[in-house]
């Protein structure tokens, strides 16, 4: 019985993985597609497709300004959420729990909702659509995840390190800097990374805030609803590698950190 | 001990002897960095307060001040407000969502769909956790693990763009059903519900699944071998044991993927169609065509929240309350 179970649980599992790869294994296999048109059978290879995106200066600017917002907002997310993480871990005080609350409501909102709403207080705040008005709205909408991973890691903080390093004379600021920051520096490099891959991959806050500049996901979207074509498969065959390889390694890294220390 | 504290004193000195040559030491004597840690230190109060005071701010304004200023936005006649116009307020836009089927039709398939694709879910996934969870060695575990979080890490976009490949006409599925002679002509997958699901549970799937896997994973393996004991067959253990005790993944679960569901916009455009119109496409037809009309669509986004909200709150007591029911 239960070794049925197992291979029925199994079956189940590679199924599962099948739903999760195969789509994307499809995706990358019609990047190389030689013909316009996107469908199986695939008769005959090429490579054109990759030639003409790394030629196209829209799909390569697009590129650009989507790292360069995912690095700006992700800069942003970890230095607010690294402070609110240091008030709210360990201590007590009136209003704790409501200020926490806020705190993860941006990463409760549903998509739409959220996009909406940083819109009209773009619009009131007066930032234009734009750069701007993205990496704000990005950097937002990222702080609760910095956060949560800053508390998880600051409540296994040994006490006794900060109380030792205030005997021997440092003040709160340089315990801080020296003793809590260094400690903390495994989950900050984990929540920036998937900041950084939050960012990138955004679609809806990117398209309602975005102003004439598209960012790569944006662009993907408007080359969707104007028809596929196998070069659209290779600007998100680009944009998956990037971003799987950033996420593995991130698993890998986080990993390593946690075990060393 | 008092050997133990007078070594840590001198060690203290040398300590301070050393600093006064690097960066830390220079910057603890420099004195208007000392008066500055005097000043801001003065007492525990006021290191709170300089502390405390920016993340307050920052949430406030940052985090709770866009809902706030969309409710009040929902609430007027006109915004962005013209030079000669005057705001008034008033309750119009949210009577107008109940006068037209145009806005609640979307809206109820909207709460059905990310009901059904949250079960969908659920049922595909648990399955997964639990072979994870209980029927892979501790070592493996983590690997496989692993191997099923690198599709999430590539964005909402593409993995619909790859989900439209698999099930167009002339995609995959079709190819194979028809190599194998089970249909004459493409069966037309695309912009149905079924696309839609497919595409809404791909990316939601990892939601359920670490909160399910990290239930089953905190349940002693002792709890069942009891049950087994005790005379339990296997479909009672998993009735009787294993979901009581992971309906707390289950919930966390299940109201993570319904919140993010009823949020997604560019999956139900580019997979869905002309009869599975979903609210947020209402909600954005406000903000982009020419004669923006921001008031309603802000009236829009707070009542589809509002619902949502109250729908995650019912279902959470009602899973606690069996837990509780459980537990007696």
């Amino acid at each position: 019985m239960t070794r049925h179970n197992r291979i029925l649980l199994s079956c189940f599992y590679w199924g599962f993985v099948a739903y999760v790869f195969v789509p994307l294994i499809l995706m990358v296999t019609m990047g190389f597609k030689d013909s316009k048109f996107i469908g199986f059978p695939i008769k005959s290879w090429t490579l054109d497709w990759y030639a003409s995106v790394f030629a196209d200066s829209e799909t390569i600017s697009a590129f650009g300004y989507s790292v360069a917002i995912a690095v700006l907002s992700t800069l942003i997310s970890v230095v607010v959420g690294t402070w609110i993480a240091v008030l709210l871990e360990g201590r007590k005080f009136w209003g704790r729990a409501a200020i926490f609350g806020m705190t993860v409501l941006p990463a409760l909102i549903p998509g739409i909702i959220s996009a909406i709403a940083f819109r009209i207080y773009a619009r009131y705040l007066g930032i234009e659509p734009g750069m701007g008005a993205i990496v704000w709205s990005h950097a937002v909408h990222n702080v609760p995840f910095v956060v949560l991973v800053v508390m998880a890691r600051l409540s296994t903080l040994p006490k006794s390190q900060i109380e030792a390093a205030r005997d021997l004379g440092a003040d709160p600021l340089i315990a801080f800097l020296r003793i809590t920051f260094p400690y903390l520096v495994p989950a900050i490099m984990g929540a920036s990374i998937f900041c950084l891959l939050l960012s990138f991959d955004d679609f809806v806050r990117s398209f309602f805030l975005g102003g004439y500049e598209p960012t790569l996901p944006v662009l993907i979207f408007a080359k969707l609803k104007s028809g596929m074509s196998p070069e659209i498969n290779a600007i998100a065959t680009v944009a998956l590698i990037l971003t799987a390889v950033i996420g593995v390694w991130a698993e890998r890294f986080t990993r390593r950190m946690n075990k060393d220390s | 001990m008092s050997y133990d504290a007078s070594a840590r004193q001198e060690r203290g000195t040398v300590a301070a002897h050393a600093s006064d040559r690097t960066f830390w030491g220079r910057l603890a004597s420099w004195a208007p960095y000392r008066a500055l840690v005097q000043v801001a230190t003065a007492s525990p109060r006021r290191q709170f307060v300089i502390l405390a005071v920016f993340p307050i701010l920052w949430v406030l304004t940052q985090h709770l001040g866009p809902m706030l200023q969309m409710l009040r936005v929902s609430l007027t006649d006109a915004y962005p407000v013209a030079a000669n116009v005057e705001q008034h307020f008033t309750f119009d836009n949210y009577v107008r969502f109940f006068g037209d089927s145009i806005f609640w039709m979307p809206f109820f398939r909207t709460l059905i769909f990310a009901a059904a694709f949250t079960f969908c879910t659920l049922v595909l996934t648990y399955p997964v956790a639990y072979f994870l969870a209980r029927h892979v060695s501790p070592k493996n575990r983590m690997l496989l693990l692993l191997l099923l979080l690198i599709p999430f890490w590539v964005g909402e976009i593409v993995r619909t763009y790859a989900i439209m490949i698999l099930l167009g006409n002339t995609g995959a599925v079709n190819m194979v059903l028809r190599w194998f002679g089970l249909i004459d002509r493409p069966i037309p997958f695309m912009y149905t519900s079924f696309s839609m699901g497919v595409g809404i549970v791909y990316l939601t799937a990892l939601y359920m699944l670490l909160p399910l896997y990290s239930a089953l994973e905190k349940l002693p393996k002792s709890l069942n071998e009891a049950a087994a004991d005790l005379g339990a067959g296997a479909w009672t253990r998993f009735r009787r044991v294993t979901l009581p005790l992971t309906l707390e993944g289950i919930s966390s679960g299940c109201t993570l993927v319904f919140l993010i569901s009823t949020g997604f916009y560019a999956t139900p455009v580019l997979l869905g169609g002309p009869s599975t119109t979903v609210f947020a496409e209402t909600i954005a037809g406000f903000f982009h065509v020419a004669g923006d009309e921001w008031p309603t669509g802000a009236a829009f986004a707070v009542i589809m929240f509002l619902a949502a909200l109250a729908i995650t709150a019912g279902f959470q007591r009602l899973m606690s309350a069996l837990r509780k029911g459980d537990t007696k």
